[in-house]
């Protein structure tokens, strides 16, 4: 492994630099301004109270929904509007919203200009977006994101819940957040690393793309066997592994990400099942293969509780088998977004019911 | 022709012939599961006859015979097929730099595979509509220049055209598709032969052959075709039926492979470059001797991304980067070598 070390050496320091992307901090405050130093390392001024906001960062827009912020949303990109069945259901008024991009990147300036926003969430993948946008239109522009970290996700509710004047309810979703994962984690916390299942996650639509951090995996008690791997992309956590790779980690389980509907899916179980590469894996002899929810770019806060319980009754049935997990889905998206039933209703979506049936 | 160079063409030939077996093997060296070169032999045994008395453990013949040798066949077929194509090109249009893709293949299939990708889904393979939309491009030029034998100057520029009218449609696709496929689409136009299996190589390996096969047949008379159309027919050449010949064959052998391996670039512009400089310009050596060096020269390729690191980088890219400033050398080196 040392001459693959030394060939990507600049490419580890790239990696370490990325790693920095969800460093995010409120600074100071100066009078009505805000300062704050965004995942890009950016520093910026930002209104202390804000009225007016376009975001072009989904997981920002759904966090901003959850805090009761939705009335001050003006403008969005298209991403939840045209991907995301559920966000439509529990914030109806994103079919309404003028959307002022369809790929995060492609912003119509003088929409902007007209909708008159107090600040422009953006995501900091698109890196070069952020510094064009606030040159043009003269308004701060913040790149956030939680790079599939807990940390960082809640470091941005924390941070958003300040800048719409919704703090208390920030400390009271951030604190249902902890609880819930802080059980999670206690219940295996005995467990010794190496008596841990191994597991691999097909992301991404592809069965040979993983993420190398998938802190869901880790806090349900699982070992993600491709951990620690370089990211093919960096500035991600996203890699495309060797297939040899997978039958020599020999994961205990294999997850396919289902969180598409059904005729979106380019991994099915099935397939995975059938595939004869693929036959000696612990994981396929033993028919261990599973959907389970994964994230896209952007992270559903709601979403990540439930697929962490998800994955510990995966996981660990004897720990985890007595958790009705459509009734914890419901109560923790009645919590996030004030809806009944949601998890049902996303459940029927995603047809969910049909899963885990090997 | 000196003896001494024709006897040095000769063996530079059998060499460049042989080497494919000699990197085939080699390449099944390499990968990340570990097998030791005595169990890789064992495998390989107990793969063609059963009898050894302890057959290695089972996952070794998964490795093998399911991932290493499907990806390396590809490779091999890929790599033949790229170059032959690009070779009989160049032979045919008269020109160093033109490539395989100059027929509008490559932004068709490229157009062909986000359709699938994007708003056919499962029920229309990827590399069905990608050899579809290859054919269609290779096609309008023809419907565009008029026929097979419209001056070479034409052929070229509709190349570019229709080239440009499927890239646009491509970008149109793009800006519409939803992530996932976007995703997906991205990684298939960077070409790679890591998802290799049988079923690909059991569809798409007979037409590269057959394409390959018809090519390496024409070889002599590309280099008739390589004169004006007037010489050629004085020499009894049906230019307009030879025409067409070539144009179908590489048409056939490059939609194929990239229909099954996405876009991978520079082979068939480098190779035959490559191989030119090694026994000169008459395409009777170079269309079968391109076929053999870039069926080794794309399995070293793929040896590297393979070996190099734990995770895979797409082989188009690689060829894309090697390519450059390879063809950069080979133009300084060679720059009188090709007419």
């Amino acid at each position: 492994m040392n001459y693959r070390a030394a060939i990507w050496l600049s490419i580890l320091i790239g990696f370490f630099l990325a790693e920095a992307f969800p460093q995010t901090s409120r600074d100071a405050s100066v009078d009505n301004k805000l300062i704050i130093t965004d995942s890009l390392s950016r520093t910026i001024s930002i209104p202390s109270k804000l009225e007016r906001i376009i975001s072009l960062q989904p997981e920002l827009t759904r966090i901003i929904v959850s805090l009761g912020g939705g009335d001050k949303l003006v403008g969005l990109d298209a991403f939840l509007r045209r991907y995301d069945a559920l966000f439509k259901m529990y914030y109806p008024k994103v079919s309404r919203l003028p959307l002022v991009s369809m790929t995060g990147a492609d912003v119509n300036i003088e929409m902007v200009l007209e909708l008159r926003p107090d600040v422009i969430f953006a995501s900091p993948f698109e890196f070069h977006i952020p510094d064009s946008l606030q040159n043009k239109i003269r308004k701060p522009v913040v790149a956030l994101a939680s790079m599939g970290r807990f940390k960082s996700l809640i470091q941005e509710i924390e941070l958003v819940g300040g800048l719409i004047g919704q703090r208390e309810r920030a400390s009271e979703l951030i604190q249902y957040f902890k609880q819930k994962i802080e059980f999670v984690r206690n219940s295996v916390a005995s467990i010794p690393q190496d008596e841990r299942p191994k597991v691999y996650l097909s992301f991404w639509a592809s069965l040979t793309k993983t993420p190398v951090f998938y802190e869901p995996v880790n806090a349900a008690g699982g070992v993600n066997i491709a951990e620690g791997l370089l990211p093919s992309f960096l500035g991600t956590t996203e890699t495309v592994i060797h297939l040899e790779e997978i039958i020599q980690r020999n994961p205990d389980f294999i997850l396919v990400q289902g969180n598409f509907l059904p005729e979106e899916r380019m991994v099915t179980v099935e397939q995975v099942l059938q595939d004869a590469r693929l036959g000696s894996v612990k994981a396929v002899k033993d028919r261990k293969v599973f959907y389970t929810f994964g994230f896209w770019s952007w992270w559903d806060p709601a979403e990540v509780l439930l697929e962490t319980l998800y994955l510990a009754s995966l996981l660990y049935p004897e720990k985890f088998g007595q958790i009705n997990l459509e009734k914890e889905g419901n109560e923790i998206f009645k919590k996030f977004y004030g809806m009944e039933n949601g998890f049902s209703l996303l459940s029927g979506i995603l047809k969910c019911n049909e899963w885990n049936k090997n | 022709m000196s003896g001494i160079r024709t006897k040095k063409i000769g063996l530079l030939s059998t060499l460049i012939l042989i080497l494919p077996i000699f990197v085939l093997v080699l390449s099944l060296t390499i990968g990340s599961y570990p097998i030791s070169p005595k169990n890789l032999l064992k495998t390989l045994a107990s793969g063609i006859v059963s009898v050894f008395k302890h057959s290695p453990p089972s996952i070794y013949h998964d490795i093998v015979f399911r991932i290493r040798f499907p990806r390396l066949l590809l490779a091999l077929a890929v790599g033949a097929s790229l170059s032959v194509s690009g070779a009989s090109l160049q032979a045919f249009f008269r020109n160093p730099l033109v490539n395989e893709y100059i027929l509008g293949i490559s932004s068709g299939s490229a157009f062909g595979a986000a359709l699938s990708l994007v708003f056919l889904g499962k029920g229309f393979p990827v590399q069905l509509a990608a050899f579809f939309f290859a054919v269609i491009a290779v096609l309008a030029v023809f419907l565009i220049a008029g026929s097979s034998d419209a001056p070479i100057v034409s052929l070229l520029l509709t190349g570019v055209i229709v080239s440009a009218f499927f890239s646009a449609l491509l970008a149109l696709v793009e800006y519409f598709a939803n992530p996932y496929a976007l995703q997906a689409l991205f990684f298939w136009l960077m070409g790679s032969l890591s998802l290799a299996t049988w079923r690909e190589i059991s569809l798409s390996l007979p037409l590269m052959v057959l394409g390959i096969g018809v090519l390496i047949l024409l070889r002599w008379r590309m280099n008739v075709l390589s004169m004006s159309s007037d010489e050629a027919r004085a020499l009894g050449i049906d230019v307009r039926r030879e025409n067409m010949l070539v144009i179908v064959a590489t048409a056939l052998t490059t939609a194929s492979a990239t229909a099954v391996a996405g876009i991978i670039s520079w082979v068939g512009l480098i190779v035959p470059h490559m191989v030119r400089m090694m026994v000169g310009v008459d395409n009777r050596r170079v269309i079968p001797l391109s076929a053999a060096f870039g069926a080794s020269f794309l399995m070293l390729a793929d040896d590297i991304t393979r070996g190099l690191t734990s995770f895979e980088i797409p082989i188009g890219i690689f060829t894309n980067i090697i390519g450059i400033p390879l063809f950069i050398f080979l133009l300084k080196k060679s720059a009188k070598v090709w007419l």
